[in-house]
């Protein structure tokens, strides 16, 4: 595996991405040393590598990324794998507002707490939060899945179309549109084969005492006959 | 968008935070170029009934001696210090003694009557310094690196809705109560619903800036007997729009979120410092910490020593 540092220290995310562009050309791994919580990092990168961000990053890390693994070893800031594609963003740490905003695929993994609005408009995707997530988590979900093993907070699924939200902990309140379902055994499979792969061991048991969010109607705002679903 | 910042010291002890809010600043300095502003609370030293005035005088013949002739007719200036600024400017410093702190506000609106001549503030337990451009050419004219105190606010300015100048520079500061100033990143929406039962009770605005308006809210909670801690929790609750502010008063910080959650806050604390920011790299200046706490949507959190 052909592997090289950058380091962040002196330069601006214009110049870091342009350096980490250049180098997914010819390295398998690319470790940013000092990215003391820059913004924007790899955004837009578009080519399979994998990349350790050493230590926290700012907004926007793995920004619109389609096929790169970033792993990121401390925090990170608002809107955290934006829009992405494909790939994953692993986070050891926390995370603000809106991670994994409006992703298409790819799958995003906190460690620890998150802020607000987990997984707004996305559309296809995983979001794995390994503590809790805040207000209006998966707000306007068009698609793909959010586990959260901790407490999610207030509206969780407001205005919640496709998708679903399978949360491990306390439901503080549901947001409009949003329901709870019974998990069911397909539900579990899919957890038992999803959350060991990513470093999160569960007890057997506790995968019955998952709830699912899933959206009551899939046209929440232009009527509601069954004729008119889909 | 601006950047905002406080710490707290919590041995009470003077500690380089003029240093440290100029590292934390510095660290937003990406969320706003228009001006920066310091409130390093603790760390004057001044006698009971002193107080230090800071006022903004513009270069031509005649001014500063009019300012201090409106300052003596009223107290006797005990020390003075000009610092020199931007776009033909001057920084004119004087200490003086009032009787009580009422006489503040008086002697200040007595003193921006004179054209050229603007009292950026007037305190007794912190020091202001606010001013036009980048967070390190401020911290350079001022020396922000060499002031001691027990905690301070601080704010970066990418400008909205009012000018830039060196008034508009946060922190704004109330004198309902003594020495509470505060640093602001967002918009109050229902801005003329806060300020009308606060002119009504005989409050003193200066400008239509909302962060006039919070400042001036929250000194009067805190004047009817509020403790920080609940001034900010109804602040919350009163307040509409997107944002995130701190406050700062003699014996502490805290910070507020709007409800929705649309301006960012984080916070970091440890058994000697709790520090509040709008990003984690702001943090990073003050300790080194893996365990970065957000603020969510409508809390409030405060220390106070």
């Amino acid at each position: 595996m052909q592997e090289i540092e950058i380091d962040a220290n002196s330069m601006v995310p214009r110049d870091l991405n342009r350096a980490i562009k250049q180098a997914a050309k010819e390295y398998d791994r690319i470790i940013i040393k000092n990215p003391n919580a820059m913004h924007y990092m790899v955004a837009g990168l578009t080519d399979e590598v994998e990349i350790v961000i050493d230590g926290s990053a700012g907004y926007f890390a793995g920004t619109m990324i389609d096929g790169a693994k970033i792993h990121i070893t401390e925090n990170a800031g608002w809107f955290p794998a934006d829009n992405m594609t494909g790939g994953e963003v692993i986070i050891d740490g926390a995370a603000g507002d809106g991670v994994g905003q409006g992703i298409y695929g790819g799958t995003v993994v906190v460690r620890r707490n998150v802020g607000s609005r987990t997984g707004e408009i996305m559309k296809n995707g995983t979001i794995i939060i390994g503590g809790n997530s805040g207000f209006m988590s998966g707000l306007f979900m068009m698609g793909g899945r959010i586990i959260v093993l901790g407490d999610i907070s207030d509206d969780a699924g407001e205005s919640i179309i496709r998708g679903t939200i399978y949360v491990l902990g306390n439901i503080k309140s549901l947001g409009k549109n949003a329901k709870i379902e019974e998990i069911n055994d397909n539900d579990k499979m899919e957890l038992k084969e999803l959350l060991p792969a990513y470093g999160f061991q569960l007890d057997d048991g506790k995968y019955s005492d998952f709830k699912k969010i899933v959206p009551r109607s899939k046209r929440p705002f232009y009527g509601s006959k069954d004729s008119e679903e889909g | 968008m601006c950047g905002i910042a406080g710490v707290v010291f919590k041995d009470k002890k003077l500690h380089p935070v003029g240093d440290i809010m100029t590292r934390m600043l510095d660290a937003l300095q990406h969320r706003g170029p228009d001006s920066a502003g310091f409130s390093i609370y603790g760390g004057l030293g001044l006698a009971e009934h002193e107080y230090l005035l800071n006022i903004e005088v513009k270069e031509r013949p005649g001014i500063l001696e009019q300012v201090k002739q409106a300052v003596n007719s009223v107290t006797p200036i005990k020390k003075e210090e000009v610092i020199p600024s931007v776009e033909n400017y001057n920084i004119y410093r004087c200490k003086i003694d009032l009787n009580s702190f009422e006489e503040l506000k008086p002697l200040i609106m007595d003193i921006d009557k004179l054209d050229d001549v603007i009292v950026l503030n007037g305190s007794h337990s912190f020091e202001m310094i606010k001013d036009v451009g980048l967070v390190k050419e401020i911290a350079d004219r001022y020396d922000t690196y060499s002031k001691m105190g027990t905690h301070a606010i601080g704010h970066t300015r990418f400008s909205t809705e009012s000018i830039v100048d060196r008034y508009h520079a946060h922190p704004f500061q109330s004198y309902i109560t003594p020495d509470i100033t505060l640093v602001h990143n967002g918009q109050i929406t229902n801005y003329w619903k806060i300020r009308d039962p606060l002119e009504r009770k005989g409050h003193i605005f200066e400008t239509n800036n909302d962060t006039e308006c919070i400042v001036h809210y929250i000194a009067d909670k805190l004047h009817e007997g509020y403790k920080l801690e609940e001034a900010l929790e109804q602040s919350v609750k009163d307040m509409d729009g997107p944002f995130s502010y701190i406050v700062g008063t003699p014996n502490g910080v805290g910070i507020a979120k709007d409800q929705l959650g649309l301006r960012p806050g984080v916070l970091a604390e440890n058994d000697e410092v709790f520090a509040i920011a709008s990003e984690e790299v702001s943090l990073r200046a003050v300790m080194d910490t893996h365990d970065i706490d957000q603020i969510s949507p409508g809390e409030s959190r405060a220390y106070t020593i």
